[in-house]
């Protein structure tokens, strides 16, 4: 699928703020299946846009922008071309072997509701396969879909405890289950097309990604309950949401700060293939 | 577009760049066998000069030796191999008369005036300087064409897929490079590489044209390591395999827009750039140099063949 994204962030400051520093991990990366056509960022100040690489090997672009200002705009556009693999990641940057994403980190730390909860849904002792499409299954329908109680730094367990959440809520419980079993898991921050047409959402989307030996990297989405399709652009990975956040940063001065997101996730002119 | 037409235009200028590649070969082998060899090391230069060029079966069915004279005449002049520069020119006039009507005027004038100087040469070049000048007007005259080529055609599917020919070819030519002398760029054991290593190494980077931009890059003496980073992995090198298939996803890709279909070509090209891309140089030689270049070599041969069957066909 040939996909068009358009992601906005707008800052408004109450007084204007003297500096903010950012760093964004906005831009895809090609891997077997995901072909970035092209991609762009524009920031709204004059500032220098320094591109590196995190350690996970994504693509982190810094940026430092001297104020005052009392508005901030980060635009990404770009169009990318996804291929459906079966959910299989390939060709990606592995820059650590697989057992390091078995960390625990505070956001996906699993306390004794979780691990109840995985125990019940490993009691079979199935193959690390199936173990982790039940966990999708159970986390997509024992879970509500609600924006209202979570935010950024709420932890599995207390998502887990209120069973209602965002993607990123889901996601960071499927993580901290399957590291439970013994399953490397990491969290995946991109786009996601939705087939009922509805172009524009309020955020980027979350989904997991979980190892099983015999055929590498696995994306699961357990917001939609379903594994990863030609519909999912992938940006950025990490243990958690931090490690894989779109922005992240930090202002001097400016008062109350608040945050308006736009996503356009569009398919381009269709395109046939052979 | 006719396929026929598209084909023509693929392999018009895959035959032109390949000219300019034999000529910069063989002046490089005549550079480096002026060099004394110091520890009587026996390589023979224009042996190695047939490898890199591809055609060693053929070459050792014509002739016993691999000398100066053997080598110049079958890699330059030799009517019976397909792929000397008098064949190459000739196949791609060929080429350029049947899709004379796709070609800029400056494009014939350029592909059909070699042609005809060429005719004039006759059996070849007397004497050794008038061979310098003909290697130099073989890659001035492949220069002609393809800056005719980038400055007056229009950018639609004919240019597109002269395009596809020009950097298949040359991602072909540098690996074919890195193939021969492979084990020149591996990390040294215990010895540090003497002079004749050196010269080597600078007659490599002088094939692609790189040596100045070596320094350019890595301000550090000539390191086996980043010679192999600068012609596999660098963007920035033009004649890079990284370069290469950043051009011709780019060019796949436009070609797939004007169509409307992408297919096997374009992913096939989509992986092996990202490959490049996420590669980085300590894992390739881990993974063994040797073997990532074969394997590279088969994929752009695979390319070749499924632009063929996808297109050209």
């Amino acid at each position: 699928m040939h996909i068009r994204i358009s992601h906005e962030t707008r800052y408004r400051y109450d007084a204007p703020t003297n500096g903010v520093i950012q760093t964004l991990r906005l831009t895809p990366r090609n891997h077997d299946g995901q072909h970035v056509i092209h991609w762009r960022i524009e920031v709204s100040e004059d500032c220098r846009l320094d591109a590196h690489e995190d350690a996970f090997g994504n693509i982190t672009h810094t940026f430092t922008a001297e104020g005052p200002f009392d508005e901030l705009g980060v635009q990404v556009q770009g169009e990318v071309d996804v291929q459906d693999t079966t959910a299989v990641v390939r060709g990606a940057i592995e820059r650590f072997p697989p057992s390091l994403y078995l960390r625990t980190t505070p956001l996906t730390e699993p306390d004794s509701a979780i691990v109840d909860f995985a125990r019940d849904t490993n009691s079979r002792g199935d193959d690390a396969l199936a173990m982790l499409h039940a966990l999708l299954g159970r986390i997509h329908t024992e879970m509500t879909y609600d924006t209202d109680p979570t935010h950024t730094a709420t932890t599995a367990a207390e998502a887990f405890a209120l069973k209602r959440g965002v993607c990123q809520d889901l996601s960071h419980i499927f993580i901290a289950a399957a590291r439970y079993l013994d399953v490397p898991a990491r969290y995946a921050g991109g786009y996601f097309h939705r087939a009922d047409g509805i172009v524009q959402q309020d955020a980027g989307h979350a989904w997991a990604e979980a190892y099983v030996p015999t055929l590498g990297w696995i994306a699961f989405d357990p917001a939609n309950g379903i594994c990863a399709t030609d519909a999912h652009v992938r940006v950025a990975v990490g243990l958690d949401y931090l490690g894989a956040a779109p922005v992240r940063g930090s202002r001097r001065g400016g008062g109350a700060e608040t945050m308006a997101v736009k996503v356009l996730v569009d398919q381009a002119a269709r395109q046939m293939q052979n | 577009m006719l396929s026929r037409t598209a084909d023509n235009m693929y392999w018009l200028a895959r035959y032109v760049e390949r000219a300019e590649y034999l000529a910069r070969i063989i002046e490089a082998t005549q550079r480096l066998t002026a060099v004394p060899t110091s520890d009587g090391a026996t390589t023979n230069e224009w042996e190695s000069a047939v490898a890199t060029a591809g055609c060693a079966a053929a070459f050792f069915l014509a002739h016993k030796e691999a000398n100066e004279q053997t080598v110049t005449d079958f890699l330059a002049f030799s009517p019976d191999n397909p792929s000397s520069i008098r064949s190459c020119f000739e196949v791609a006039r060929s080429n350029a008369r049947s899709v004379r009507t796709a070609l800029t005027v400056e494009m014939w004038d350029a592909i059909n005036g070699t042609w005809l100087e060429l005719q004039k040469l006759g059996a070849g070049p007397a004497s050794r300087e008038q061979f310098a000048n003909f290697l130099r007007w073989v890659q001035e005259s492949s220069l002609r064409f393809d800056g005719s080529a980038y400055r007056t055609m229009l950018r639609n599917d004919a240019y597109w897929f002269s395009r596809l020919g020009v950097f298949a070819e040359r991602a072909d030519n540098t690996a074919r490079i890195l193939d021969v002398k492979y084990h020149l760029l591996l990390p040294p054991q215990e010895h540090i590489g003497g002079p004749l290593d050196y010269f080597q190494w600078a007659a490599i980077l002088r094939c692609v044209s790189a040596l100045t931009a070596y320094h350019w890059v890595y301000r550090e003496s000539l390191k086996p390591w980043l010679i192999a980073d600068l012609l596999i992995l660098n963007d920035q090198m033009p004649r890079s395999l990284a370069s290469c298939y950043a051009h011709l996803v780019e060019h796949l890709d436009n070609i797939a827009r004007a169509y409307g279909r992408q297919g096997l070509a374009q992913r096939h090209a989509r992986q092996v750039r990202t490959r490049l891309e996420n590669s980085r140089m300590d894992e390739i030689f881990k993974g063994g140099l040797h073997e990532f270049i074969g394997s590279f070599i088969a994929d752009n041969n695979r390319l070749g063949a499924l632009i063929t069957e996808q297109y050209l066909l």
